[in-house]
């Protein structure tokens, strides 16, 4: 088996006394998509964060092509290809939306995509383009929030909760967002609590609880498991 | 009258320079940097040293004076501030240390350059006197408002159209969010006290030259009217610090025309206590509603 192009080993996080992650693995190969579901407050979104350089885990590495960054600032990972889509799409609500793709490319000047590229595939965003991003609908801002790592040329990027508080027709936009993202080569690690829409994605998945990794395995089998389906999918 | 108005503008545009870097922290950082006089004193004090012991001239003497306010302004935020950073009460325990490093930094110069003012070498600069319709203005008056609106017009392009400028308005909303888009947040904290106290120094050695010298009372004499102009432009807003102090200088220049040069002391306060009645916001400024 190849290197991985993303490897997180026996990662360990904590915010004080609590903990968040406890001895999580997980590897994504290049041109993967790797699913992280279970409840709220499981630790998925703290394992995308010590990804992200967010927050220094207690102990365990994380490994971009093989190079050791766990000690990384947040800026030089998005330097070498490693993005974020944040929970609550953290939009900048009073810089516009051409402003908020051009900080997408901040930290990749030589690597970005052009901004029309981004008009083509997202034009509701072409239309709003001078407008300040925070008079955008949430479906709109979660567009922006995945054009505005994409126009990084990300070689991983990392989705925390991409649906989350949207319309059911916002979701399938969202989710065809991740498809195209997926097609244009880059590695995708989702977090997700629609865990259904998750696992149909998704090649691999962990399921995590309580911090950590209850059961790992492809999606497909993940989808079929009696255990994952009892308490994440409900009864068909 | 219109030679007054002249002179207003003259002094108005020291005070807006002086006012812009200090607005500026604010508005990014939402930092009160009270060490802002005491940084501008400092900038007077090296232009003079410049001068005086490496005859450095003018042309030379602003970028230098730039250059050690901006490393004044790198210290400055890593002692005073960002050992504070995280903490409940970091804005109001930073005011208190900026305070503090204000008054070390006064003591040094005090130290440094005893109690007597110190001046520019004779002839330091050419004396020129031009006649303008009418109103007679130096060299020197024409070389400063000419520095401060270019330096003040080159930060507002810097800020609203430059990639460090859309990063620091970044920071200035969101510094998590800014951080995740890869920004350098301590970087961007750190360039906005360099410009900040750059331009301070700059405005410093600007009055100095137009007085000829400069004494370690200087900044105090200068911080009470450019609070007026922030004030009075809109904490945060920089064209509210530049048109602020315009009208300010103008405003002095008025009284002294109407009153006389006694009451021209009591212009900031009136203008301060004004604003605070009539439109706390100030003229430009928004009301802005703070996510914690």
């Amino acid at each position: 088996m190849s290197e991985p192009l993303l490897a997180i080993e026996s990662v360990h996080v904590s915010y004080g006394r609590v903990q968040a992650v406890r001895d999580v693995s997980i590897e994504v190969p290049e041109g993967g998509l790797v699913a992280l579901i279970g409840a709220n407050g499981a630790g998925k979104s703290s394992v995308l964060a010590a990804a992200a350089g967010l927050v220094r885990p207690k102990s365990g590495a994380v490994r971009l092509d093989g190079r050791d960054i766990t000690r990384w600032p947040a800026h030089r990972r998005v330097a070498a290809g490693l993005v974020l889509v944040p929970e609550g799409r953290q939009i900048l609500g009073s810089l516009t939306v051409a402003e908020n793709l051009r900080l997408g490319a901040y930290r990749r000047r030589r690597q970005a995509a052009p901004e029309a590229e981004m008009y083509d595939l997202f034009p509701v965003l072409a239309e709003r383009r001078s407008l300040p991003a925070g008079s955008l609908s949430g479906g709109e801002q979660q567009m922006l929030a995945i054009a505005r790592a994409m126009i990084a040329r990300p070689r991983v990027m990392l989705l925390d909760e991409p649906s989350m508080g949207l319309a059911p027709k916002v979701v399938d936009e969202v989710f065809a967002a991740i498809e195209q993202i997926r097609r244009a080569g880059v590695t995708v690690v989702l977090v997700e609590q629609n865990a259904r829409r998750a696992l149909r994605t998704a090649d691999t998945a962990h399921v995590m609880e309580t911090g950590g990794t209850a059961h790992s395995g492809p999606a497909e089998e993940l989808l079929s498991d009696p255990r994952v389906v009892k308490a994440y999918l409900g009864v068909d | 009258m219109v030679q007054q108005l002249a002179n207003g503008v003259f002094a108005g545009s020291i005070y807006a320079l002086f006012a812009i870097g200090f607005t500026l922290v604010f508005g990014i950082l939402r930092h009160l940097n009270l060490a802002h006089a005491a940084i501008f004193t400092a900038g007077a004090f090296a232009g003079i040293e410049l001068a005086v012991r490496f005859d450095l001239p003018v042309w030379a003497m602003f970028p230098a004076v730039a250059a050690i306010g901006a490393v004044l302004g790198v210290v400055l935020e890593r002692t005073a501030f960002r050992p504070l950073s995280g903490r409940d009460d970091e804005h109001f325990a930073g005011l208190i240390s900026s305070i503090a490093f204000g008054g070390v930094l006064i003591a040094v110069l005090h130290a440094r350059y005893g109690t007597e003012p110190k001046s520019f070498p004779q002839e330091y600069f050419p004396n020129r006197l031009y006649e303008i319709a009418g109103v007679r203005v130096t060299l020197t008056q024409i070389v400063t408002l000419a520095l401060a609106l270019a330096l003040m017009l080159g930060l507002a392009w810097l800020v609203s159209s430059s990639p460090m400028g859309r990063a620091m308005r970044a920071v200035a909303e969101n510094p998590g969010a800014a951080r995740v888009l890869g920004v350098n947040v301590g970087l961007v904290t750190a360039g906005t006290y360099a410009l900040s106290s750059g331009l301070g120094a700059v405005a410093g050695a600007l009055l100095a030259l137009n007085l000829g010298q400069a004494g370690r009372g200087l900044g105090a004499s200068i911080e009470l009217i450019g609070f007026a102009v922030i004030i009075l432009g809109g904490l945060g807003s920089l064209w509210g610090a530049m048109a602020a102090g315009l009208v300010l200088g103008l405003a002095e220049a008025l009284t002294v025309h109407w009153l006389d040069s006694t009451w021209k002391g009591m212009v900031a306060f009136a203008v301060l206590f004004a604003v605070l009645v009539l439109r706390p916001r100030g003229l430009f400024g928004h009301v802005k509603v703070r996510e914690v």
